[in-house]
């Protein structure tokens, strides 16, 4: 089963991360699943693969009730992101799934409606949830043609997709980044070979560089925190992506 | 698990949906060859219509026959055209089945491992989903045998014209052999569109066996 980890929580505004599970199979790639609730409403980030909704779903279940969420928000158009999207509808069919226009006539083939799909312009826009803005930050070509990342700006969390994401080894199963240097070598390979575009990669480092952040939460390996945030978009920023070694 | 074991020991419900869309594949590859034959009844027709003008008024009853079997013909396209498009529901039902499956046991294990013990109410509309698709699928395989039994009906309709023109062929004088080899023809394909569905009204996909 996966574990729950609040990573931030003001009064009725939490971000709780769900992570690690020892029993999935090692054929999977591990992902990591946000919630952001606020007030009786809740939304799920990147709820991850039809084979991985078992997991994720007691985890959840375990902090709240999955028929309140309200929305998910999909940062891109993977089998990992969100081929668990017809079983989330089954507990609110009214749910929201906000996504790129890209793949607005995509992720429907994961289940959903017309009525399920909120298209976000390139450009971004602000989704409220319950009356908190959360911004949708523009993220394209990193990995995917259409990308967005989620900004809170009131936690200071940039749910950050798969940017930032480390493949990391067995064991190596930290919640937080604790030590830059030793990690950001299991985020090398990946970042070069999943972003495709230098041009896009520096846009998105000034980008993000003008925001408050506190936590950058990647899909997969662990959450950059404090002064490792900035150390991570310098890296970024110097890194050549869009490389292929073959 | 192969196929042969899976009919021989108790399958599960998955194991069974994988069989029956395989029983519908091949349903509907026979269905393709009974086209394929009638559109050939169709041609021969033709052929047979003007041969008994040639004849004149000795195959006046074998061209008679020959137009009726070009009727026939259209109407078994048209028959077999009526049962592609329950093919076509029966694979959409059967996918739609394996899909609740999957999705049901998926719900099942996270409703089983949740702490909150919550979920139960959507695992039962689920199944009760599940029981409603099963129902159409149920209802699709009536359908499909109710139709197969027509086209059947038709067929041996067909047979007896064929027969029909036969006994018609030897009245035909200087035109009898080739008639008679003609009508000939037409009882053999008629004959073979005969088995083909016979034995598709004994596929398991209708028996469950």
């Amino acid at each position: 089963m996966k574990k729950t980890k609040t990573i931030f929580e003001d009064g009725n505004h939490k971000w709780v991360a769900i992570v690690r599970d020892p029993d999935k199979p090692n054929y999977l790639i591990d992902t990591n699943e946000y919630l952001v609730t606020h007030g009786s409403h809740g939304m799920l980030l990147d709820p991850g693969g039809a084979e991985v909704f078992p997991a994720v779903f007691s985890a959840l279940s375990s902090e709240f009730d999955p028929s309140a969420l309200t929305a998910i928000f999909a940062s891109h158009q993977d089998p990992d992101i969100c081929s668990s999207l017809a079983l989330w509808l089954e507990f609110n069919p009214q749910m929201h799934c906000y996504v790129s226009w890209l793949w607005s006539s995509f992720i429907p083939h994961f289940g959903g409606s017309v009525e399920t799909f909120v298209s976000m312009p390139d450009e971004g826009i602000d989704i409220s949830l319950d009356g908190l803005i959360l911004k949708a930050v523009p993220a394209h070509y990193l990995h995917s043609s259409g990308n967005f990342h989620l900004y809170d700006k009131v936690a200071k969390v940039l749910f950050s997709g798969d940017v930032g994401a480390a493949l990391l080894p067995p064991g190596d199963d930290g919640l937080f980044v604790e030590n830059f240097d030793a990690h950001i070598r299991h985020a090398e390979g990946f970042h070069r070979r999943w972003m495709g575009s230098n041009e896009a990669k520096r846009r998105w480092c000034e980008r993000v560089s003008q925001l408050d952040i506190d936590m950058l939460c990647p899909q997969h390996g662990a959450i950059y925190q404090g002064a490792d945030v900035q150390r991570f978009i310098n890296w970024f920023d110097g890194l050549q992506v869009g490389i292929c070694g073959g | 698990m192969t196929m042969t074991t899976a009919l021989t020991t108790r399958p599960t419900k998955a194991q069974q949906a994988g069989v029956d869309l395989l029983r519908i594949v091949r349903i509907n590859e026979e269905i393709k060859s009974v086209v394929g034959v009638a559109f050939k009844i169709n041609i021969m027709a033709l052929n047979a219509i003007f041969l008994a003008k040639r004849a004149g008024t000795a195959a006046l009853g074998f061209g008679v026959l020959s137009n009726e079997l070009r009727v026939f013909s259209q109407d078994l396209r048209d028959g077999m055209s009526a049962l592609t498009g329950l093919i076509h529901g029966c694979v959409t039902e059967v996918s739609v089945v394996l899909q609740d499956i999957r999705h049901t046991a998926l719900l099942r294990q996270a409703v089983e491992r949740s702490p909150a013990a919550c979920g139960h109410e959507v695992l039962a509309a689920r199944e009760a989903e599940n029981d409603r698709h099963a129902e159409r699928l149920a209802r699709l395989r009536k359908q499909l045998r109710g139709a197969l039994d027509d086209a059947f009906r038709m067929v041996e309709l067909g047979g007896v014209l064929a027969k029909s023109a036969k006994i018609e062929a030897a009245y035909g004088q200087s035109f009898a052999v080739p008639l008679s080899q003609v009508s000939g023809e037409f009882d053999g394909v008629v004959e073979e569109i005969r088995a083909s569905l016979e034995a598709l009204r004994r596929s398991a996909f209708f028996t469950g066996n």
